[in-house]
C-alpha cells in the first residue's frame, strides 16, 4: 500500500476530490458527460455491430457460410497467427530499444533534448502510409538493399512508428519518479547503470508493460504500413479484411475477420487495463529533468537515445525528401511543381493538389466533430481516472480503422440511408476513428488541472455557469486545443476508414500516396514522395506546435 | 528554458492555444465552402459536356476517337481508373446504385456473371452485339447488359532473346513451366486483382481439371513470383521492360508493343507466344445504373463499338477489336497472334467456381 501511494499520490488526491465533486457537482454536468460517453460508445459500436450482422445475416437471412468458410480455412488461422506474432515482435523490439531512449531523453537535460523528444513523437502522428513511404524508399528497390515484401521492412516501420509511444509514456513514468531515491542509491555506491536498473526499472515497469500492451495494439491493427511495404505473403487479418472487401467483394468474408480482428483487440485491451489500473494516469507534477549527463555511461545513454531518435525517425524522413526531388537524371523540382495537374498513368483522375485541399477540408470537419464529441467523454474519465467510462472508452481504441470504414460501409451504404455520394461520409469515419485518440489525449490533460481552482471560485460564489465559463473552460483549454490538433493530426493521416469510403473524384491525400506508389516506375512514385513531405510539415508543424503550447514537458499521451 | 517552471501559466498559454481554436474553426469553414462548391462540381455530379468512363490504370484512351466523340456529341470523355480490373468492379459494385461513373468498361467474360450482381449495370447494348458470333457476345442475363468491345488471348509471353542469350531451349507448354530448367523464371498476376491472371488461373483448372491446384503447388515449388496487376508483371519484371523474369502473362497482342514502343529500335519482336497457354478473353463495356447521363452513357457505348474507335483499339490497348472487317495495322498483322485453340470455360460455371477457385488458389500461393 505504502508502493502504491508513492506510485499514485495524486491518484488518491483526485479520487478523494472526485467523489466532492461529484456530489457538489450540479447533476446537469453528469448527466451531460455521461450521454458524451454513449454517444461516442454508440458512434463507434453501430459500425461494429452492422460488420457482426453482416458476417452472419446475409439478404434478410441468417447465413453462417461466410463464418464456415473463413474458419475451416487453414490460411486463416496462419493469418491470425502471423498477426499476433508480429505484433509481439514489433512490441519487443520497441519496447528494448525505446526504454533506454526513454529513460536517456526523461532523466537528463542536455541540449537538443526538446527537438529530440518532438522528433520522437513526428512518426507516430504521420499517417502510416507516409512511414511505410519513407521506408519504402530506404528499404526499397531504389534504396541500398530491397526488403520490400518482407517482414524485416515492416517492423523497422513498426518501431519507427511506436518508439514514440514507449518514449512519452515510460518517459513520463521516469519524470514523476523522485530523482533522490535514485541519487540516493548512487550515494550508497551504486553505479548509475546499477541504480537504473535496480530502483529506476521496478518502479516504471507498470507504465513499461502498459506501453508494450499499447504497441502491441497498435501493431495488430496495422494497415498502411502492411499494404505499402508488404505484398503477398506479408499480410495481416487488417490487410486481408481491406483486401475481401475491395477487391473480392467478398464483404461477408470480411466482415467475419473484423469480428474475429475485434475479439483479439478487446482480449489484448483487457490485458491492458490490468497493467494500466496499476500504473499512473497522471504521475503527478511531471518533472523537466534538471541534471546534465555526467560520466561515462550517462553520456553513452544520451548518444544512443540520440542516434536511435535521429536513425529510426530522421533518416527515413530525409530519404522522403531526397526521393521527392529525384528526377531522371538527377534533382530537381519536377515532381512538385507536377502535383497541381493530372499526370497520366498514375492512377489518379485528380490532381494530388486538390488531394491536399480535400484533405484538409475532411481533416477539419471530421476534428471539430471529434472534439465536440470526445472532450465531455474525455472530462468524464478525466473525473475517475480508472473508472467506468475510463475502461469503457477503452473499448474503441480496440476497434480498428478498417472494421470502421467497413461497418459505416454497410451501415450506410444501402437505402434508405444512402450516403456513399456525399461529400460527409469521409469526415465522419475520420472522426470515429479520432474519437477514442481524443478521449486518451486530453483526459489526462483534464485530470492535471488543479481542482483547488475552480472549487475556490465556487466558494467565492461564482455561479455554476460563470464558473464553467471562466474558470473550467479557460483551465482546460489547452487540453481541448491540444485534443483538437491532435485530432486534425489523426485525420490528416487516416488511411483504413478512408481506403473504405473514399470516391475516386474526392480522394485524400493518404489515399493518392497509396494509389501513385503503387506503380514503382512512375513519375506518380515521385509525387507521392512529394505529397508526403507536405503531409510531414503539415503533421509535424501541428504537433510541434501543440507540444510546445503544453504547459509542462509536452503532451501526456494517456494509455 | 529557465523560466518554465511547473505554474501553468496561463496568460502565456492561453492565447496561443486561442488561436488555435480559432484557426480551427476558420479552416473548418472554409473547409465547407470548398465542400459545397466541391458537390457543386466534380463531386456529386460531373460537368454537364463529360461523360466519366470507369476502368482500370493501364487503359490507354484512344485519342483520335475520343475527340472525335466530342465533336460529335460535344462531351469531353474523363477516365476514372483504379488500380487494376478486381478493384474497379469491387468498387463499382460496393457504389451500384450511386456510381462513380456513366459507363463502364474492362469486365471481361471471366467477371461477367459477378458484375450482375448488385444491379450493376443497365440493359443497354451496343447496336454491333447482334453481329458477334456466340463465343463473344455472351448468353443469358450478363447478354443483355455487356456489350462486347475488343478481345485478346492471355497467353504467356516468352523473351526469345534472353533464351537464346542464355543457350536454354524455350518452354513450349504449361507442364514446361514446372520444369526446373525453367525455375525463378515466370512472373504471373494475381486473379484477385488482375484479369489476365484470373483467365490465366481458369485456363489452369480447364487444362488440368480437377488437378489444377497440384499444378500450382508445382509452380510454386519452381519460384513463381506473383504480382497485382499485369503493368506490375508486364511493365517492370518482364525481361523486355527491363525486368528479370522472361517468361510473363500476358496478351497473344503484346508482341507488336514491343516494336511499336521501341521508338525504332525494333524492327522485330523479342518475344514469342506460348500458344499451348492461351486463354480467351474479352472486354466488355456497360451503362451503370444510376448514371446521371444515361443518354450521354449509351451514346458513348456505340461509339465504343463504332469504327473509329475499334480501330484504335489494336495501337492504344493491344488487343483485337471485334467488329470484323476492322482494318489491322501492319504490326498486329505481321506478328500478333491467334490463338486457334484457346483454353476455355463456360461462363457459368465461371461465375459459380469463381470464387471457390480464388479461395483455393489464394490458400495455395499466399
Amino acid at each position: 500500500m505504502a508502493i502504491d501511494h508513492g506510485v499514485r499520490p495524486s491518484a488518491d488526491s483526485v479520487s478523494d476530490t472526485g467523489s466532492e465533486s461529484a456530489r457538489t457537482r450540479p447533476r446537469r454536468g453528469r448527466l451531460a458527460a455521461g450521454i458524451a460517453v454513449g454517444v461516442v460508445v454508440v458512434a463507434i459500436g453501430l459500425p461494429v455491430v452492422a460488420v457482426a450482422i453482416r458476417a452472419a445475416w446475409v439478404d434478410g437471412s441468417i447465413d453462417g457460410e461466410a463464418i464456415g468458410r473463413i474458419l475451416s480455412e487453414p490460411r486463416t488461422w496462419r493469418l491470425i497467427a502471423v498477426t499476433v506474432g508480429q505484433a509481439v515482435v514489433s512490441a519487443v523490439i520497441t519496447v528494448v530499444i525505446g526504454v533506454p531512449v526513454a529513460w536517456a531523453l526523461s532523466r537528463f537535460r542536455f541540449p537538443g533534448r526538446r527537438p529530440l523528444r518532438t522528433l520522437v513523437v513526428v512518426p507516430f502522428v504521420l499517417p502510416s502510409v507516409v512511414v511505410g513511404a519513407a521506408f519504402a524508399t530506404v528499404l526499397g528497390p531504389s534504396g541500398p538493399v530491397d526488403l520490400r515484401g518482407t517482414w524485416f521492412a515492416v517492423l523497422a516501420a513498426h518501431l519507427c512508428f511506436n518508439i514514440a509511444v514507449v518514449v512519452r509514456v515510460v518517459g513520463a513514468a521516469v519524470g514523476g519518479l523522485d530523482p533522490g531515491t535514485e541519487d540516493a542509491a548512487r550515494t550508497l555506491g551504486c553505479s548509475t547503470l546499477t541504480a537504473a536498473r535496480r530502483v529506476v526499472l521496478p518502479a516504471i515497469r507498470p507504465a513499461v508493460m502498459s506501453a508494450a500492451v499499447v504497441v502491441f495494439l497498435f501493431c495488430l491493427a496495422s494497415f498502411g504500413v502492411i499494404v505499402i511495404l508488404g505484398g503477398g505473403s506479408v499480410t495481416t487479418v487488417e490487410v486481408e479484411i481491406w483486401v475481401r472487401a475491395t477487391r473480392q467483394f467478398d464483404l461477408s468474408g470480411a466482415a467475419v475477420l473484423a469480428v474475429i480482428q475485434v475479439v483479439t483487440v478487446v482480449a489484448a485491451l483487457a490485458l491492458h487495463s490490468h497493467f494500466a489500473r496499476r500504473s499512473p494516469v497522471v504521475s503527478g507534477a511531471r518533472r523537466v529533468p534538471q541534471r546534465p549527463p555526467r560520466g561515462g555511461f550517462e553520456w553513452s545513454a544520451v548518444a544512443f537515445a540520440s542516434v536511435v531518435v535521429l536513425a529510426v525517425a530522421g533518416v527515413p524522413l530525409a530519404a522522403l525528401v531526397e526521393r521527392s526531388l529525384r528526377v531522371p537524371g538527377g534533382h530537381g523540382l519536377e515532381h512538385w511543381t507536377n502535383l497541381g495537374s493530372v499526370t497520366a498513368g498514375t492512377g489518379l483522375s485528380i490532381s494530388p493538389l486538390h488531394a491536399v485541399l480535400t484533405s484538409i477540408a475532411t481533416a477539419t470537419t471530421a476534428a471539430v466533430i471529434a472534439v465536440v464529441v470526445a472532450v465531455p467523454a474525455a472530462s468524464a474519465v478525466a473525473r475517475r481516472p480508472g473508472g467506468r467510462a475510463d475502461r469503457v472508452l477503452l473499448l474503441p481504441l480496440g476497434v480498428s480503422a478498417t472494421t470502421i470504414g467497413l461497418g459505416l460501409l454497410l451501415l450506410v451504404g444501402r437505402p434508405p440511408i444512402d450516403l456513399r455520394g456525399s461529400w460527409w461520409l469521409v469526415p465522419l469515419g475520420q472522426a470515429l476513428v479520432a474519437m477514442p485518440l481524443v478521449v486518451r489525449v486530453v483526459a489526462p490533460a483534464l485530470a492535471s488541472i488543479p481542482k483547488s481552482v475552480p472549487e475556490a471560485a465556487s466558494l467565492l460564489g461564482a455561479s455554476p455557469r460563470d464558473r464553467w465559463w471562466r474558470v473550467d473552460l479557460p483551465l482546460a483549454r489547452p487540453a481541448i486545443g491540444a485534443g483538437a490538433g491532435l485530432a486534425l493530426v489523426a485525420c490528416l493521416g487516416e488511411f483504413g476508414a478512408t481506403a473504405f469510403l473514399t470516391r475516386s473524384d474526392r480522394v485524400t491525400v493518404p489515399v493518392a500516396i497509396e494509389r501513385l506508389m503503387s506503380r514503382p516506375g512512375s513519375a506518380g512514385f515521385g509525387q507521392a514522395m512529394a505529397l508526403s513531405c507536405i503531409l510531414v510539415l503539415l503533421c509535424a508543424g501541428i504537433v510541434a506546435l501543440i507540444d510546445h503550447l503544453a504547459a509542462d514537458d509536452g503532451f501526456h499521451l494517456g494509455f | 528554458m529557465r523560466s518554465r517552471d511547473s505554474r501553468p501559466r496561463r496568460n502565456g498559454v492561453r492565447n496561443p492555444s486561442a488561436w488555435l481554436v480559432g484557426g480551427l474553426v476558420v479552416l473548418a469553414l472554409c473547409g465547407g465552402v470548398a465542400a459545397c462548391g466541391d458537390d457543386g462540381s466534380s463531386g456529386g455530379g460531373a460537368d454537364a459536356t463529360e461523360v466519366r468512363l470507369v476502368t482500370y490504370s493501364s487503359f490507354a484512351l484512344p485519342e483520335k476517337a475520343a475527340e472525335q466523340f466530342e465533336k460529335e456529341t460535344g462531351a469531353k470523355i474523363r477516365v476514372i481508373a483504379s488500380d487494376d480490373s478486381g478493384a474497379m468492379l469491387t468498387k463499382a459494385l460496393l457504389s451500384a446504385g450511386s456510381p462513380e461513373g456513366d459507363v463502364i468498361f474492362g469486365i471481361d467474360n471471366t467477371s461477367a456473371t459477378q458484375a450482375m450482381s448488385e444491379d450493376l449495370l443497365e440493359p443497354y447494348l451496343g447496336p454491333q452485339t447482334d453481329s458477334l458470333p456466340a463465343g463473344v457476345a455472351l448468353g443469358g442475363e450478363a447478354g443483355n447488359h455487356l456489350s462486347p468491345i475488343d478481345r485478346g488471348d492471355v497467353c504467356i509471353n516468352v523473351d526469345q532473346s534472353w533464351f537464346s542469350s542464355q543457350s536454354i531451349a524455350p518452354p513450349t507448354t504449361l507442364a514446361d513451366l514446372t520444369d526446373p530448367r525453367y525455375r525463378d523464371l515466370l512472373v504471373v498476376e494475381s486473379p484477385v486483382t488482375s484479369s489476365p491472371g484470373l483467365a490465366f488461373l481458369i485456363g489452369t483448372v480447364a487444362r488440368y481439371g480437377d488437378g489444377w491446384m497440384d499444378y500450382w503447388q508445382k509452380l510454386k515449388d519452381n519460384g513463381v513470383s506473383v504480382r497485382q496487376s499485369w503493368d506490375d508483371a508486364y511493365s517492370t519484371d518482364y525481361t523486355v521492360s527491363g525486368g528479370d523474369r522472361p517468361l510473363v502473362v500476358s496478351y497473344a497482342s503484346s508482341p507488336p508493343a514491343e516494336v511499336v514502343f521501341s521508338e525504332g529500335k525494333r524492327t522485330e519482336p523479342a518475344s514469342t507466344v506460348m500458344t499451348d497457354s492461351c486463354v480467351s478473353q474479352v472486354e466488355y463495356a456497360g451503362v451503370l445504373t444510376g448514371t446521371d447521363r444515361p443518354k450521354l452513357a449509351r451514346k458513348l457505348v456505340d461509339f465504343m463499338q463504332g469504327p473509329e474507335w475499334q480501330a484504335e483499339i489494336p495501337l492504344t490497348n493491344f488487343v483485337f477489336p471485334v467488329v470484323a472487317d476492322t482494318p489491322l495495322p501492319e504490326e498486329f498483322q505481321k506478328w500478333a497472334v491467334r490463338a486457334e485453340a484457346p483454353l476455355d470455360i463456360d461462363a457459368e460455371t465461371i461465375g459459380s467456381q469463381r470464387d471457390a477457385w480464388i479461395e483455393s488458389w489464394r490458400s495455395i500461393m499466399e
